[in-house]
C-alpha cells in the first residue's frame, strides 16, 4: 500500500503517453496534409511544432505536479535540518 | 498460425544457445576481470565493495549468437538490424566504460545506433511499419518520415532509460527482463493476430529474455557481476530495436515507464544531461544504520529512487523489491495493451 501514489504516478504517465502519442498520429501529423502554397505548408508545420511542444510540455506539467503533491505529503511531517 | 516443429527447435535454441553460454562463461569471465583488476565500486554498501565488471562484452557475445541463430534459421534480415543497432551502443558503452565519455556526448554518439539501424530500411523497407496500432482504435495513419525519425531518437532515449536503471544490485537486470518479457507476449499476439507477421520478429526477442535471466543470476543481490555501460546500453538499444521491428510500440512504451519517470526525474532535477560521476551531489546516502535514505541536499537529483525512500529508509534488497514491484505493474498494464490491441 505504501506504493499506491506511485503506482498512481505511473498509471497516470501511461494513459498520458497513450492518449498523446494517438492524438499525435492521428491529429498533428495530418495537419495541412493537402496544403498547396508555401505559407499553408509553413503555417501547418508551425502548426505541428506548436501542438507537438504543447503535447510534451502537458505531460511535463502533470507529472511535476502529481510528483510535487507526493513529495508535500510525505515530507509535511517531517522537521527541517535547519530548525 | 501453428508452428511447425522445426520453429519450435529454432526457437528453443535462441533462447537456450546465449542462456547456456552466459550460464558457463561468466564465473570464468569473472575471475578474469579480478585478475586484470576490472573491479568496480558497489558503493551502496557500508563499507563499499568491489565487483567485477564490465560484464558487457560477454552479454554482447551472447546476443549476437542468438540473434545469428534467428537470422540464419529463419532467413531473415530483422535480427542483422537489430544487431547493428546493439553494437553501436555496445560501442559507445564500452567506450564509456573504458574512459569515461561526457553527459552529452553519449546520447549523441548513441543516435549512431539509430541511424545505423533505420539504415538498413534502404535495403529493406519491409524491416518496419510505420502504421501504429493503437489498443481497441485500430492502427494510425503510417508516416514514415516522422515514424523513422523517431526510430532514430528512440534508441539514444531508450539506451539511456535502460542506463538510468542501472544503479542498485539487481535493478538493470530485473528491469530488463520482465520488459523484455512484456515485448515478447506482445509480438507473439502480434505474430498470432496478423497472418503473413514474420516468425523472426518473434524469436528476435528471445536472445534478450536468455540475456537478461542468466544475467539475473549474477546481477542480483548481492551482486556477482556488474554489466558497466556497456551492458545497460546494450539492453536498452536492442529493446528498442525489437519493440520497432515487432510493431509492439505502444505496449513497450508501457512497460518502461519507470524507466522514463526515472530519466524525466533526474533531467528535469540536474537540468540536462550530466555524467553521473560528476554530478554535485548524490539523490541518496547510506545512513548508519545500514540503509538508505533520501538526500536531503537541494542539489541532489530527484530520482525515483529517492521519491520511494522518502517513504522511509529502505535496504538496498527491499529498494529493489519496490522498484520491481513498479516494474511488474508496468509489464502487466504492457500485456494488458497488447491483449487490447490484438486480441480483442
Amino acid at each position: 500500500m505504501k506504493l499506491l501514489p506511485v503506482f498512481l504516478i505511473e498509471a497516470t504517465a501511461f494513459l498520458l503517453i497513450i492518449a498523446e502519442t494517438y492524438f499525435f498520429f492521428d491529429f498533428v501529423v495530418p495537419v495541412g496534409s493537402i496544403s498547396h502554397s508555401l505559407s499553408d505548408y509553413t503555417l501547418s508545420a508551425l502548426l505541428k511544432l506548436g501542438l507537438t511542444f504543447g503535447l510534451v510540455v502537458l505531460w511535463f506539467v502533470v507529472m511535476i505536479g502529481m510528483t510535487r503533491l507526493y513529495v508535500r505529503s510525505k515530507t509535511r511531517n517531517v522537521p527541517s535540518s535547519s530548525s | 498460425m501453428p508452428l511447425g516443429l522445426a520453429d519450435i527447435g529454432l526457437l528453443l535454441l535462441s533462447f537456450l544457445l546465449p542462456f547456456i553460454l552466459l550460464l558457463v562463461g561468466f564465473p570464468p569471465f569473472l575471475r578474469f576481470l579480478a585478475r586484470k583488476g576490472r573491479l568496480l565500486d558497489d558503493v551502496h554498501k557500508n563499507p563499499p565493495s568491489k565487483v567485477p565488471g564490465p560484464v558487457g562484452p560477454l552479454l554482447f557475445l551472447a546476443a549476437l549468437i542468438g540473434e545469428l541463430v534467428v537470422a540464419v534459421g529463419f532467413q531473415s534480415p530483422v535480427p542483422v538490424a537489430i544487431i547493428i543497432g546493439t553494437a553501436v551502443a555496445f560501442g559507445v558503452g564500452l567506450w564509456d566504460d573504458l574512459y569515461v565519455l561526457g553527459g552529452k556526448t553519449k546520447p549523441v554518439l548513441l543516435l549512431l545506433a539509430g541511424l545505423g539501424f533505420v539504415g538498413l530500411v534502404l535495403f529493406r523497407p519491409s524491416l518496419y511499419s510505420s502504421a501504429i496500432t493503437f489498443p481497441i482504435l485500430g492502427n494510425v495513419n503510417p508516416h514514415l518520415t516522422i515514424y523513422t525519425i523517431l526510430a532514430v531518437v528512440a534508441f539514444p532515449v531508450v539506451a539511456n532509460a535502460f542506463n538510468m536503471m542501472d544503479s542498485f544490485n539487481g535493478e538493470i537486470s530485473w528491469f530488463a527482463l520482465l520488459t523484455s518479457l512484456a515485448l515478447l507476449v506482445g509480438g507473439a499476439l502480434h505474430y498470432a493476430a496478423t497472418a503473413g507477421f514474420d516468425l523472426a520478429r518473434v524469436a528476435s526477442a528471445l536472445p534478450l529474455v536468455a540475456i537478461a535471466a542468466a544475467f539475473l543470476v549474477f546481477n542480483r543481490y548481492p551482486s556477482r557481476a556488474f554489466d558497466g555501460d556497456s551492458g545497460s546500453l546494450m539492453f536498452g538499444a536492442m529493446f528498442a530495436g525489437l519493440t520497432i521491428t515487432s510493431g509492439v510500440e505502444i505496449a513497450a512504451m508501457i512497460a518502461i515507464v519507470p524507466a522514463i519517470l526515472n530519466s524525466f526525474y533526474t533531467l528535469s532535477s540536474v537540468r540536462g544531461f550530466v555524467e553521473r560521476r560528476k554530478m554535485a551531489a548524490r539523490p541518496t546516502y547510506i545512513g548508519e544504520d545500514g540503509l538508505l535514505h533520501a538526500s536531503l541536499d537541494a542539489g541532489a537529483p530527484s530520482t525515483l529512487v529517492r521519491l520511494l525512500l522518502l517513504d522511509g529508509p529502505l535496504s538496498e534488497k527491499d529498494l529493489v523489491t519496490n522498484i520491481v514491484y513498479l516494474t511488474l505493474l508496468a509489464c502487466l498494464f504492457s500485456v494488458g495493451i497488447s491483449v487490447l490491441t490484438w486480441v480483442i
